[in-house]
Parts: structure tokens; sequence; C-alpha cells
């Protein structure tokens, strides 16, 4: 049977181990950088998708104008106008949009004999649509001295943790939605008290919300700034995090103060990094493959003269071709085996010491890693037997 | 044994015929055959180049050739290492060597055509004894005990363990004579085989060839400066 290890002497390897380990180590970090660029890209992906408050399947944050040095002062510069809200919604990444109203006339809250104290405060309003709590009992109409009130559970949190220190006692929801309080509107020189009552708590929106129809006949009444437009918007959407809508509010200069839209920037530049990575790796990997196949040709010239004579006694170049490749595979195999390994060590120290082993990222490597790595290894393989054989034909 | 699956798999040639036809004799034939480098003229005084002619196995060819009539070229463009030639050569009669692959040189030379070139050509860092077992192994037609007894028939036999550089050109070549008659062939083509041969080792090594050459009904072209008295030769030509 034909054997090539009479055959392997034959090849002039070269006495310089060194180098050879050089290209050896510089594949094995070109594929560790890229294995491993994968590995934190899915890794990001996995801990940043969070289960987010959404409604329906859809992401509401608030936007106001970034207040400049410039723009400060000038109110109708930072608010928004219709022609804005008409602009957001013909944006795809937009669903909906909603101005809130505020309140342009003096508002105190009160509490009357239960919890003594007294404030100025600021109450908003906006279609019921974007609110993700509209009990039955929030409406009003004119002549209703009843006033229903939707609250910001941020709120009663804040209350809840600064009680204490002011010498009140913490209040549950409850509690809070049984509290009757006496808004004292004022303005244009008259003024008015009503009862308000909290009548939910919202999750989504972080202010106090009264009836549209409240505020729009209290604004008429007692308003004593004209209406310019709208400080704040609503914006519903499908993704948050869409690097689209994000780089649109940068560029309107739209401030948000959603953790959501931070979360999803931080998301952006962490997947820049690691695809920065990544393609760095690739470019190591390819070094590295560039370097191998001059040291193959390196070899096949060293030793062309032994190989054209075996040529010439009828050895098939086809099967010298097969057989002198067929050398380097084990070396291909073990470096990308290496690297994974090396990979797979990485990632449980990462989940394990850098992240509490949290329950969003997983030990194992991810499939896209090892598929890639097999990937590396048969695209190595062939392109190495590929060069041989075209080296071969040509001493021919 | 050679199996038939592996014959078509390493001879892109045989898979344009059936497998059979490996086996059937070969013809080679050489029509208006002249090197590039030579002028016209010289197809008028030759008896070989710029003519038609054909060789059967089992024939015994002498080619007189004196130095410069293009011997050893003519021993390459037979073999397939050259083909700055006009003309064309067969081994078949119908497909010119020229549209061979190198696939298909690899199947003829394994199989149907040796040779023992002027300039030997063995292996330098190998033993004598290695230098044989590799082309031995490419396709055994003797077990591998032969080499030994070759060698030792022709008076190499201490010589097998040493590397060939280290040999004399008369042991060098008969170590090429040896790698020449270790595989099948129907054609033995010999260029100056016994140069660096005293007239008994010579000898020797002529009845181990014309043996060898019996036992597969081989052709031999011989192609060498003078008439050698001890070639049985059926045909004679002058280059």
């Amino acid at each position: 049977m034909l054997s090539f290890k009479p055959i392997k002497p034959l090849l002039q390897t070269g006495t310089n181990a060194a180098s050879r380990w050089f290209s050896y180590i510089g594949l094995g970090i070109g594929v560790l950088l890229l294995l491993a660029s994968v590995q934190m890209f899915v890794n990001i992906q996995q801990l940043m998708k969070e289960g987010s408050i959404r409604k329906n399947g859809f992401d509401f944050i608030s936007i106001t104008k970034k207040v400049t040095n410039e723009t400060m002062g000038q109110p109708e510069k930072n608010v928004f106008s219709d022609k804005d809200v008409e602009e957001l919604k013909s944006k795809p990444f937009v669903t909906d949009v909603a101005p809130l109203q505020s309140n342009l006339f003096r508002v105190q809250l009160s509490a009357g004999n239960i919890l003594p104290f007294k404030t100025d405060l600021f109450v908003e309003s906006i279609e019921d649509e974007f609110l993700d709590t509209v009990p039955p009992t929030f409406h009003w109409v004119e002549g209703q001295l009843k006033v229903p009130i939707i609250v910001s559970s941020d709120y009663l949190e804040m209350f809840n943790v600064f009680a204490p220190s002011q010498g009140m006692s913490q209040v549950s929801k409850e509690t809070a939605m049984n509290i009757p309080v006496v808004l004292s509107v004022s303005g244009k020189g008259q003024k008015m008290d009503l009862y308000g009552s909290v009548v939910a708590f919202s999750d989504r929106l972080n202010t106090v919300i009264v009836p549209k129809s409240f505020l729009d006949w209290a604004n008429k009444a007692y308003g004593e700034t004209p209406t310019q437009g709208y400080s704040r918007l609503y914006i519903k959407t499908t993704d948050a995090n869409n690097p689209e809508l994000l780089s649109f509010l940068d560029q309107k200069s739209y401030v948000t103060n959603r953790d959501k839209t931070k979360m999803g920037r931080t998301k952006q530049v962490m997947e820049g990094i690691f695809t920065g990575l990544g393609v760095f790796g690739l470019l190591v990997v390819v070094m590295a493959l560039m370097l191998f196949s001059f040291y193959l040709q390196l070899v096949i010239a060293r030793s062309k003269e032994n190989l054209q004579l075996l040529l010439l006694i009828g050895y098939s170049p086809l099967w010298l071709s097969k057989n002198v490749s067929r050398r380097f595979i084990p070396v291909y195999v073990s470096i990308v085996l290496v690297a994974l390994a090396l990979t797979q060590v990485m990632q449980w120290a990462f989940h394990h010491f850098a992240m509490y082993d949290r329950e969003e990222l997983k030990t194992p490597v991810h499939w896209s890693v090892v598929a890639l790595a097999v990937i590396l290894i048969v695209l190595s393989i062939i392109t190495n037997y590929r060069l041989v054989k075209r080296l071969l034909y040509k001493l021919f | 044994m050679l199996s038939a699956v592996e014959a078509s798999h390493s001879c892109a040639f045989i898979s344009l015929r059936s497998n059979f036809e490996f086996w059937i004799l070969m013809q080679l034939s050489i029509n208006n055959l002249l090197p590039t480098y030579f002028p016209d003229t010289r197809k008028q005084t030759s008896e070989v180049w710029g003519k038609e002619l054909s060789f059967s196995p089992g024939e015994m060819v002498k080619i007189v050739a004196p130095s410069g009539s293009g011997k050893t070229s003519l021993m390459h463009f037979l073999y397939g290492l050259r083909s700055d030639y006009n003309g064309e050569i067969g081994y078949d009669g119908k497909l010119s060597i020229k549209t061979f692959t190198a696939e298909n040189f690899a199947a003829q030379r394994k199989e149907r055509v040796s040779i023992v070139l002027q300039d030997m050509r063995l292996l330098p860092e190998q033993t004598v004894y290695e230098n044989l077992y590799i082309k031995h192994q490419l396709q055994p037609y003797h077990p591998v005990e032969k080499i030994k007894e070759m060698a030792e028939r022709l008076g190499i036999g201490s010589k097998l363990n040493s590397k060939c550089r280290t040999c004399s050109y008369g042991e060098q070549q008969r170590v090429a004579i040896i790698r020449a008659l270790l595989q099948p062939f129907q054609f033995l083509l010999l260029d100056e085989p016994f140069s660096h041969l005293d007239n008994n080792n010579s000898m020797k090594a002529m009845d181990l060839m014309l043996e060898e050459a019996k036992i597969r009904g081989a052709a031999i072209i011989f192609a060498d400066l003078e008439r050698i008295d001890y070639f049985p030769f059926t045909k004679l030509y002058h280059l």
C-alpha cells in the first residue's frame, strides 16, 4: 500500500522552528480574538435584552428639547411645535406621538388635616391611549369638584424614602389612594379649590396626570402664560433601543430621561467595541493564514528537486498534494481547538467573576462560536490544500 | 495489487476509456518529430527526426546517436519531460502526449513507461535502499525482497544503506537501472545507461534488463553513442 512515510523526510521543513511557532501563535491569537469577540457580542445581546415595561409590545419614552446656553431664556425654542410632532409621527421608527399638556396656572396641593403639607404642584395631561392604567373613575366634566389624579409610582417611592426624615409616616399605595387632597388653582386674579384623589399609579409616566378635559378647562380659565407648544412629548415605539431612533433624537437634540435609551446607547457602544475587536481578530487570522501560505511555499521551494523527482518516477501530483497538505491539518485543528477552549475558559470566568453567575448569561460558549471555529478549520484546510496543489502542479 | 478503482482515480486519461484498455499493449509512435531548436535540414540526415516510426512491445530498438544529435532530448521527449518539439508522439497512436495532464503522465510512468536517465537523478540524501523502496512502493511488480537480490546481482549489495551521494557514479548508475526495473512497463527507455560502468558490469546489467523486459513482454529503446554489441537489437536507427 502506498505510504507517505518514506516521502516525509523528502520535505525540507527547515531548521527554523522558532518562526514556525510564531505563525502558530499568531494564528492562535487571531482565532482567539475572533471567537471571544463573537461570544462577547452574544453576551451583550443577552444582557441588554430586558423585560421592559412595555404595553402590548410597545415602548413609551418621553422627550424634551435640550436646553442649551443658546436656547435658554427663549421658551419658544425649547418647546415642541405641532410641526415637530408631525415630523416625529412621520418617522418609521415612531408608532405614535402624544404631547403632554402642562398647567399654565398656579396649582397647589395640600392634604388637609391628615398630612400637614402644602406644595406647589405641576400637573400634566395626555391622551388616554398613552396611559398604562386608566381606571373608570378617570374622567372629569366642567363643574365637577372632584378631580381624579394619576401619580407616578416613582413619586410614592421617593416620598416613602424621605418621609421618615421629615417626621412623616410612610404611605402604602392603597392608603395614598384614600387620602383626599385639596387642589387650589389660581390665576387671572381668580382662585378655586377642588378635591383631588389619587385613582391610580403609573409606571410609565413620571408626572402627575389629570384628565385632559380638566386641564384644558383650567388652562383656559386660569392660565396666565400663553400656550406656546408642548414642553414634553411621549413617543410610542416598537423598540426604544432602535439605533435609528437614537441617532434621530441626537440629531434633533431631543433629550430623554429613560434608562431604557441610556441602556440602548451603552449597548451601541459595546457592540461597536466588540465588532471592532472582531474585525481586528479577523484581520489577524487572515494575516496568519498568509504567513502559513508563505511558509508552505518555502517548504515546497526548498524541496523542489525532491518533489520533481517524485513526479518524474511516477508519483501522482494529486496524491502528493493531498498528503503534503494533510500534514498541516493537525496543526490547524489544534490551534483552533485551543483557542476555542481558551474562549470557553474566558466565558466561564466572565460569567462567574464579572457577572456573578447572572441568569441572563450562559456559561457554555454560544453555538455560533463553535460553528465559527468549525468554519475556520474547514476554511484553512481547504485553502491549504489548494495552495499545495497549485504549487505542486507548477513543479511539473 | 492495483485495484480497478485506484487505476481510474489516478489516471484521468483512463477515464476516457474503459479500465481494461490499461492492460492493452501500447504503441509508441513518433511522427515528424524535431526539437524546436534544430534546423529542418536535420530531418534529411536523420533516421529518426522528421520520420514516422512506430514501436511495439517486445521490440529491441537501438538508436545510435553521436554527441550533439539530440539523443537525450529524444529520450526526454518520449518520456514527457520536455515538450519543446514539433511533431507528435503518441503512446497509443491516437492522442498526442502533448495533451496529457500531470496526472496522465504520472499514471503512464507508474505502469507503462520506465526510464534510465543519463544523469541518473537519484535522491542524494536517501540511502540506496530508500531510493529503491520509494520507487517500489508506488507500483510493486516484484516482491520487496527482489530489491536486495538485484542489488547483489549488480554488485552494490553492500551499498544498500549508504546515502546515494556517497556512492560512485558507477554505483549510482546501477541504482538507477534497478530502480527502472522494479515497476511494470511495456517500454523501457535507456539513455546511455552504461556510461560509468566497465564492460563486465555493463554486461551484467544488460542481462538483467533483457530478462526483466522478456518477462513483461516489453520493448527496449536503447540510445547510445555507439553500437553496443551485447544488445540484441531488432531495429537499428541512426539519429
